[in-house]
């Protein structure tokens, strides 16, 4: 099998390191300029070229790890070239966005697998496997919290680009969506707010959502862009009828640093804690995506599941605009 | 100063007793209760003086009452009180209805005495800190609140906590006043809107009233909060539950776990871990405050009005339950 990757930022960097860790070969990369390309491809033994047409005849994959509102053209292209596709997460960024490209692959009969890698998280994962096997009962409220500094790139910070990145709302919140949706099944409507609605000036970044579930769950997301850099957490907390499981990752942290400052230098040597595991998550799912487009075994999540996951996040996105409810069905049938 | 406790129905009732007890120069006259049973039972335990009437009690001239009735049944006490010069510290919420928390608030304003609402909280040394550095400008503006106020399902007090006619709905009624007072307090602003989702997953066989909630809110200076005041803790959770929030503000982020300073004990009696809570006793504090007010002829550090601000929010939410909609705060 052979892979393409678009985009060499951080994402298109982790996922080459999980597809080294497979019998797959990455023989080439895109990025905004071939330049950019050239220290990644280099390292994996892979060609850069100038844009995904070029690479499209060289591959039988093509892992999109691409600014958001870049995705459904190369969506587009890559199935209409009976390519499978990989995507980060968001699919796309709308909802029209990403039905055109869940059709474009069902059309074209390739496999969309989107990477919403939370679901490989061992933590998110073990605790989805409680509940399927009945520990906590029937959940009922479910809280995910996910939290970090304002996103920097050294240039161009399309993160922070309302139109190309969705924002708080969106980008980072997604994740939770998405898991909410694993755990507790469809969400019927979306009620969100976020501190940049009111002003859009301020140093920080926070989004709230309280998510309804045709189950009869209900969901309350959190995102944080308003913690000191280098902080980042997780949090969740599922409540059945029997039972709760509960999730922190600063408390669960097998490390923590507590160093002294360096010799002749003032700064402190600030240590997050850390959690380490024998495989990175980014691998685990890339792992999991090449053995289900080599051997069609199972995996984990399907393109609707990426479709629904931009579903919630616009109406995040259009309910903090209106701050009235917005239901899902209402942007399908917009 | 003499305070006398009317009604036993809140359990707060019986641990008032004590913290009136160890207060210099204040006299638990005290107690009534319209269970007699109940009443009759408790003084004798707390070795407190039983009247066979609340008439009865605030005959013998007491300088404050604490009303600890059911939600619905605090209107005839303060009204009754009020009309005797007597000052009131009522438990919360104050009442179930628009019509109720006005009117309590209103006999209180007419007849001179002071309305106090029992919201701990406010007397939180972890909350007053917070606040102190809020207003100090540390923190600059503040954005928004991600709260929790968590419990167990509290009939293991008292059953009428989940009746929805005595206690005005479930948890959404037990646990939103506590919430918003604080953020009240903390913004110097009022709830506009409301959104709420509720479910009854929790407890579904035992119960009529939502267990599981959601809320929403916006303030007047554009600040907006969400409240879980789910009833989701198991009984076999290490304590009772507990009342959290993340503040954003434009310094960053303040999180705040007001019943966190606890010991972690491991009994072979429990089998199980409990959570032992050593901060300090909000409760005292309060009735404390409760007291000087009266002394210093001064209005309480929260009033009436606060009480009946949180109750317009409650309901608030659960117009919001009925209607699916954002609700703005009706305001009596």
């Amino acid at each position: 099998m052979k892979v393409g990757i678009v985009g060499v930022g951080f994402m298109g960097t982790t996922h080459v390191a999980g597809w080294a860790e497979t019998p797959a070969q990455v023989v080439g990369f895109v990025a905004e300029t071939q330049l950019e390309a050239e220290a990644l491809a280099k390292q994996y033994g892979a060609k850069t070229y100038p844009n995904l047409s070029a690479m499209l005849p060289d591959v039988d994959v093509v892992d999109i790890c691409s600014p958001t509102h870049l995705h459904l053209e190369m969506i587009q292209e890559a199935a209409a070239a009976g390519k499978h596709v990989i995507c980060e997460k968001p699919l796309a960024r709308t909802t029209a966005e990403a039905y055109q490209a869940v059709q474009a692959c069902k059309k074209a009969g390739v496999q969309l697998l989107v990477a919403h890698v939370v679901r490989f998280f061992p933590e998110y994962a073990l605790a989805r496997n409680a509940i399927i096997n009945g520990q906590i009962g029937k959940p009922a409220v479910l809280r995910l919290h996910r939290g970090s500094y304002r996103p920097k790139k050294p240039a161009g910070n399309w993160f922070l680009d309302e139109a190309k990145s969705g924002g708080i709302l969106m980008d980072l919140m997604i994740h939770d969506y998405d898991y909410a949706r694993w755990i507790a099944g469809d969400v019927l409507s979306v009620s969100a707010q976020r501190v940049t609605e009111a002003h859009p000036n301020a140093p920080v970044d926070y989004g709230l959502a309280i998510l309804t579930h045709t189950s009869g769950a209900i969901s309350h997301i959190a995102g944080s862009w308003a913690y000191p850099p280098p902080t980042f957490i997780t949090r969740f907390e599922l409540a059945g009828d029997r039972g709760l499981i509960e999730f922190d990752s600063q408390a669960s942290a097998p490390i923590h640093n507590l160093i002294l400052k360096s010799g002749g230098n003032d700064a402190p040597d600030v240590g997050l804690p850390s959690s380490p595991v024998s495989e990175n998550p980014y691998t685990t799912q890339i792992k999991e995506f090449y053995a289900a487009l080599a051997d069609g075994k199972p995996v984990r999540l399907n393109s609707d599941d990426g479709l629904a996951a931009v579903q919630i996040s616009e109406a995040a996105i259009q309910s903090a605009q209106s701050g009235q409810p917005v239901t899902l069905r209402s942007l399908m049938e917009a | 100063m003499k305070i006398g406790i009317l009604s036993f129905a809140h359990h707060h009732g019986e641990a008032y007793i004590s913290n009136l007890r160890r207060m210099e120069n204040v006299e638990l006259l005290g107690v009534a209760d319209e269970d007699s049973a109940r009443g009759t039972a408790l003084a004798k335990q707390y070795e407190a003086h039983y009247f066979p009437s609340y008439e009865a009690l605030l005959d013998a001239g007491p300088d404050g009452v604490i009303i600890c009735t059911e939600n619905n049944r605090h209107r005839p006490l303060v009204e009754m009180s009020a009309s005797r010069g007597v000052h009131v510290l009522c438990e919360k919420p104050i009442a179930t209805t628009y019509e109720d928390a006005k009117a309590i608030v209103d006999v209180c304003k007419n007849a001179g005495v002071i309305l106090m609402t029992a919201f701990p909280m406010r007397f939180s040394a972890p909350l007053i800190e917070v606040k102190a550095r809020l207003d100090n400008g540390d923190f600059g503006d503040v954005y928004c609140f991600n709260a929790t106020n968590q419990g167990e399902l509290p009939t293991k007090h008292r059953t009428w906590f989940v009746d929805p006619e005595f206690a005005g709905g479930g948890a959404i009624m037990d646990h939103t006043v506590h919430l918003v007072d604080i953020m009240r307090w903390f913004t110097g602003s009022e709830v506009e809107t409301m959104y709420a989702r509720s479910n009854r997953i929790f407890h579904a066989e035992e119960v009529e009233v939502e267990t599981g909630a959601l809320e929403m809110m916006t303030f007047k200076n554009k600040a907006f909060a969400t409240i879980d005041a789910s009833w989701c803790r198991p009984q076999y959770w290490p304590t009772w539950g507990g009342l959290t929030f993340e503040m954003v503000t434009q310094r960053g982020v303040v999180f705040v776990d007001a019943f966190r300073q606890n010991l972690n004990i491991y009994s072979h009696d429990a089998q199980r871990a409990n959570w032992s809570y050593w901060g300090s006793d909000m409760n005292h504090t309060m009735i404390a405050e409760f007291i000087l007010a009266f002394r210093e002829n001064r209005p309480p550090k929260v009033t009436g009005d606060d009480g009946l601000r949180a109750v317009e929010a409650t309901l608030a939410a659960y117009a919001s339950l009925k209607s699916g909609r954002t609700e703005v705060v009706a305001r009596t």
